[in-house]
Order: structure tokens, then sequence, then C-alpha cells
């Protein structure tokens, strides 16, 4: 017999209660690692590296508000400015509304240069840019939205549109791969169809993108564009992109603050759960115990013992709940990556999963600790009962 | 104070009291269990503590069994002097020189006879083989390798209880001290037990001492030793 197989017949000593706490410990590790998961994706979110020098300049009044296009020459003449994009969000689906994805009417001619990092540039030929600019009933498509729908460079794409009261069909002119499988589900058609298509968008576009040429150089701009438009019919509102997407976060309420909530009172639940447990386990066992010491067990290598039974229990419980938050971050990827882009990106972090183990090490240590340490200073006979 | 010196005779002290005395505290109140305990008991002795209940024959066995400390005078068995012993010092010392047989059996639940047995054993550091092998013999003296993988609840009390005596002895300790070893068997098993406990007594050298209510368990030692009130009141030998 080998000292884990000890610890591992005690614990099994009553299989119900065993079952039972791994159970309880799978499914609050499994919910702390995925609530954490969500936060850090939604922080990936508003943190995003590649938008470090990159703003968005809306109407003040909100994101269903349109600007003139013809803002775009005055932002181009900053002299911070690299590059500007006028993107207009669509909101059209592909055959049934629950088949929804990221679709926007772009500036074909700068789309690649503003977003260089996310289309990654570098697999996409100078031909393949050209001949989506050329064909104004062209789009491109992440690699992740074509082979969740099976399409290929030149199949067609017919849209239905929500918003505007259109249903483009489009050709499909470039497939790009990106660093970010959420930078993948989205599709691009050019601004120039849209109004073409709606006439109230003549002239119009929903925000401009625009690219400055250092991160420094844009707190000056941003003041800069929302002075001069102050006091017009369209006010803008010029802000970073990771305040941009900030706003979008923000619609959920304060969810960090919800998380954090929520994983504070499971920790202490399963604390208390854990706590209650090994205590009553030890406590049947005070016999035991005390013979374990009379055979010359010291009162040290006693508590090791129980404490590696409770940290075994909890470390089988702890894996098992990161495991199926693993697989159930996969799933959530597959499902609902491509309605709503970021999740595309959810995933179980190896920090988020280290944190939730030792989490459950920690509350098995603390769990384990008090009543075990209080069983081994008990009186060897007082354990044993045996005061004659 | 020192009451009278008990010396049973024979050979090399084994255990030697000194003036030992034991109190337990209720709240402000002192409770005196034992008194002025003087006492040689040689090596390869039998011994059954007697006494009516409350007498301080239990705790006495626990004192010199090293699991309890007494509050006054001194306590030396196998050759160390408990008092000056640490508690993991006095663990370690249990497990080389003592070894315990309980009324009810005491066995582990969730192992079967044999990692029962081995217990003991895996804070030795004896390997692998050699704890087999030591198991195997003391399996066989007791005569339950046919039952070696058998959990207790698979056993007989008898069964059982051999199996705690195969526990107590795996070691090769020179002292084994039973408390009421037969209390919770049939006459037939705590014949049989006590036969037992006699071989390890006669063939193998064991120093025993065994507290008992049971005078046909106590006609088994070599000599008895009576307690009244917490003090040494006679010994007898048996004659067999």
């Amino acid at each position: 017999m080998r000292w884990l197989a000890l610890i591992w017949k005690s614990l099994m000593r009553s299989k119900r209660r065993t079952l039972l706490i791994v159970g309880s410990l799978v499914l609050s590790v499994f919910t702390v690692a995925v609530l954490q998961s969500l936060l850090t994706t939604l922080n990936a979110v508003t943190d995003n590296p590649n938008s470090s020098n990159r703003l968005v300049v809306r109407h003040k009044s909100g994101l269903t508000q349109m600007l003139p296009r013809a803002y775009e020459a005055y932002l181009r003449q900053q002299p911070e400015v690299e590059t500007v994009c006028a993107l207009q969000w669509f909101g059209g689906y592909y055959q049934d509304p629950r088949n929804f994805f990221a679709n926007f009417a772009s500036d074909e001619a700068t789309l690649f240069e503003t977003f260089r990092e996310e289309f990654g540039t570098a697999g996409i030929t100078e031909a393949q840019m050209k001949e989506y600019i050329r064909d104004g009933a062209g789009c491109i498509v992440g690699e992740s939205l074509a082979k969740k729908n099976g399409w290929k460079v030149g199949d067609v794409v017919p849209l239905t549109g929500t918003i505007f009261p259109i249903n483009p069909r489009l050709t499909i002119r470039l497939i790009f791969k990106s660093p970010k499988p959420s930078d993948e589900n989205v599709l691009h058609f050019h601004t120039k169809l849209l109004e073409e298509g709606v006439p109230r968008m003549k002239g119009l576009v929903g925000s401009f993108w625009v690219r400055a040429h250092r991160p420094e150089d844009i707190p000056r701009f941003l003041e800069r564009v929302d002075r001069h438009y102050a006091n017009s019919a369209y006010e803008t509102l010029t802000e970073t992109e990771n305040s941009f997407n900030l706003a979008f976060v923000k619609m959920l309420g304060n969810i960090g603050a919800i998380i954090q909530g929520i994983t504070a009172a499971v920790v202490v639940a399963i604390l208390i759960v854990t706590g209650n447990t090994m205590a009553t386990a030890i406590r049947e066992r005070t016999t035991e115990i005390a013979v374990f010491r009379a055979m010359g067990f010291s009162a040290g290598r006693v508590l090791s013992l129980l404490l590696a039974e409770g940290v075994l229990l909890v470390g089988v419980g702890g894996l098992l709940g990161v495991l199926l938050a693993n697989l159930a971050a996969n799933a959530v990827r597959g499902t609902l990556g491509a309605a709503m882009p970021f999740f595309a990106d959810f995933a179980i972090q190896p920090a988020t999963a280290m944190a939730c183990m030792a989490g459950a090490l920690g509350i098995g240590v603390l769990a384990t600790f008090i009543p075990a340490y209080a069983a081994t200073r008990r009186p060897i006979t007082e354990g044993l009962r045996a005061v004659g | 104070m020192a009451g009278d010196r008990f010396d049973l005779g024979g050979g090399e002290p084994i255990i030697t009291l000194r003036d030992i005395a034991k109190s337990y505290w209720r709240e402000e109140l002192e409770i005196p269990v034992l008194q002025g305990i003087d006492l040689e008991i040689p090596t390869g002795a039998y011994i059954a503590l007697m006494g009516p209940s409350g007498s301080g024959k239990t705790t006495l066995l626990n004192l010199l069994a090293g699991i309890d400390r007494p509050t006054g005078g001194s306590l030396e068995v196998c050759g160390h002097e408990l008092n000056d012993l640490d508690d993991d010092h006095l663990a370690a010392w249990r497990n080389a020189h003592v070894g315990f047989i309980f009324q009810n059996y005491n066995l582990v639940p969730v192992l079967n006879a044999f990692e029962n047995v081995e217990l003991p054993l895996l804070i030795t550091g004896a390997g692998r083989g050699e704890r087999r092998d030591r198991v195997d013999h003391v399996l066989q003296l007791v005569n339950l390798m046919d039952r070696k993988f058998n959990y207790p609840r698979q056993l007989s009390g008898g069964q059982e209880q051999r199996v705690a005596i195969a526990r107590a002895i795996v070691t090769d300790p020179d002292l084994l001290v039973a408390d009421e070893p037969t209390g919770a068997l049939d006459a037939k098993n705590a014949e049989e037990v006590l036969a037992l406990m006699e071989r390890l007594n006669t063939e193998l050298g064991k120093t025993i001492v065994m507290v008992t209510h049971d005078p046909k368990a106590a006609h088994h030692a070599r000599h008895q030793i009576h307690l009244e009130k917490g003090v040494l009141d006679r010994t007898v030998e048996v004659n067999r």
C-alpha cells in the first residue's frame, strides 16, 4: 500500500459524500472559471493593443444618428491622421435571422490600411485587394465565417437587411485570416452599395474610423475634432476605439462587479460546504486518528494525511471543473462566436485555469486544516475514549 | 509520596515506574487518578492489570504505553525515560517499541486485513517487499493468511481481533499493551485470542500488559496487579 492509496481509500469511505462534495466543487469551479474568463474576454475587447492608435468619430447623440460623409475631408486634413475609413453597421443576416454575424458597409479603399492588424494583410495579395475594390457588389469575409457557412471565393452571399430595406447579393472576392478568431466573424461590402440602395443614406455614414500616425497624437486630435463640430447640426463624439468598445460592454451593466460578486459568493459558499464536510468526516474518525497516533504516526504526519485528503478532494473537483469549463468555452465559441464576435475569442485562459485550481486547493487546505489540526491536537486517550 | 515498591522479580526490567502520579482537572477541581505508583516489570512478563472501574488501570496502561503523560514521577520503558521525549519522539518510540490491542479492535474499515496490518510499517522506512514479507509472516502467525484481502466487515469479531494482534506485533515491539482485548468477544473467540497472546509471550518473548475485568482472561497472565482507588493494592502470581 502506498500513501496515495491510503489517502484515496480514506476519501472513498463515504462514496456518496465524496461524490456530492466533488460535484459541488466541479460546479463551483466551473462557474468561477466561466465567469472569470468572460470577464477576461470582455476586458480584452476594451483593451485591444491593435487599436492603440485608432479612433472612432460618431454622432454625439448616439450610434443611431448619422454623420455627413463630407466630414471625412476635414478629418483627412488633420496632421495626426494617417487614414480614415467610413463604416456603417448593416445588421443583415444570411438565410435565417438566427444566422446572425457582424456585417458592415465600409470604405473599400481604406479598409485594409485602417484595420491592417485585423486583416493579417501579409496573406492578402495586391491583386485580391484590387479585385474587391473593383467589384462594387463584392465583399470580403473572415475565414471562420466562410468556413461556418461553407463559402468560398466567387460565391454569392444574399444578405437580408434588418435595419435598411435592401437585400444585397454580394460576391465573395476575398477570404481573410486574422490573428484573433473574433475578427474573422465579419463581412464587409462597399458603402456605395448602401448609399445607392437606401436614398436616406446618401452622403451619410454612421462612423469614421481614424488611424493616427502615433498614439501620442490622439488626445490633441480628439479635442480638436469635437470642438470643430461643436454647435453644428451634426456634433461629434470622438473617442479611442477601446473606449468606443467599452460603451458596448457597459450596456451589459457593471458586469465586472457582478461577476466578482458572484465569484466571491461561490467561493464563500464552497468554503463553508467543504469545511463542514471535512469537519464531519474528520469528527467521525476521531478514534481512528487516535489509533494512528498510538501506532506511532506523529501529529504532524496525521495532519499531513488529512490535508492531503482535502487537497486531493478539491484537486479532483477543481480539475474536473476546469475541464468542463473548457468544453463549455469551446461550445460557446462554436455557437455564439459568429453572432457576438467577442465570444469567438472566449476561452478559459491558462492563467484563469491556474487561478481556479490554486483557489480550489487553497479552499481545500483552509477547509481541512482547522478540523484536522483540532483532531491531531486532541489527546490520544480522549480519542480512544479510554479513561479507566 | 511513593507507595510500596512492587517488584515482580525475574530479569532485567522493561518498565520501571517511580512515584508515578496522574491527575485530571475538571475546571478548578483536581481529580487524582493514580498516586505513588512504584513498579518494576521484567522483560518477558505477562501482566494482568485488574481493579474496579475508576481504579486507574487504563490510565496506568496509557502511561506506560506512552500515549499519556504522568503529572508526577518518572517512567522508564524499553530503556527510555518517557518524560524526556517530546511528542514526535514519543510517537517514534511507540512505533518501535509498543504494540496496541484494543477492546473494539479499531481496524480501519476501508483497508483490508493486509493493509491494516501494514499500517504501522508505513512509517518505519521499510521497503515494499520487506513490508509484504513481515505482514505475511504475522498473518501466518495469527492464522489468517486466507483472510488477508478481507475487509473488517467480512471478518468475525475473533478474526478482527487477530488482525489487530497481527498489526500490534508487525513492527516486532518489545511491549504489547492490551485494553480489555476479549471484552467484545464470545467465550470461544476470547479463548482463542488469549491463547494467541500467551503464545506471543512464551514463544516470542513479548512483554504483555493487559487490562481486564475478566478473571478468566487474567488467569492467562503470569502476574496479576490489582489497583484500588489509584494505588497499587497487591500483586498475585498466577499458578497455571
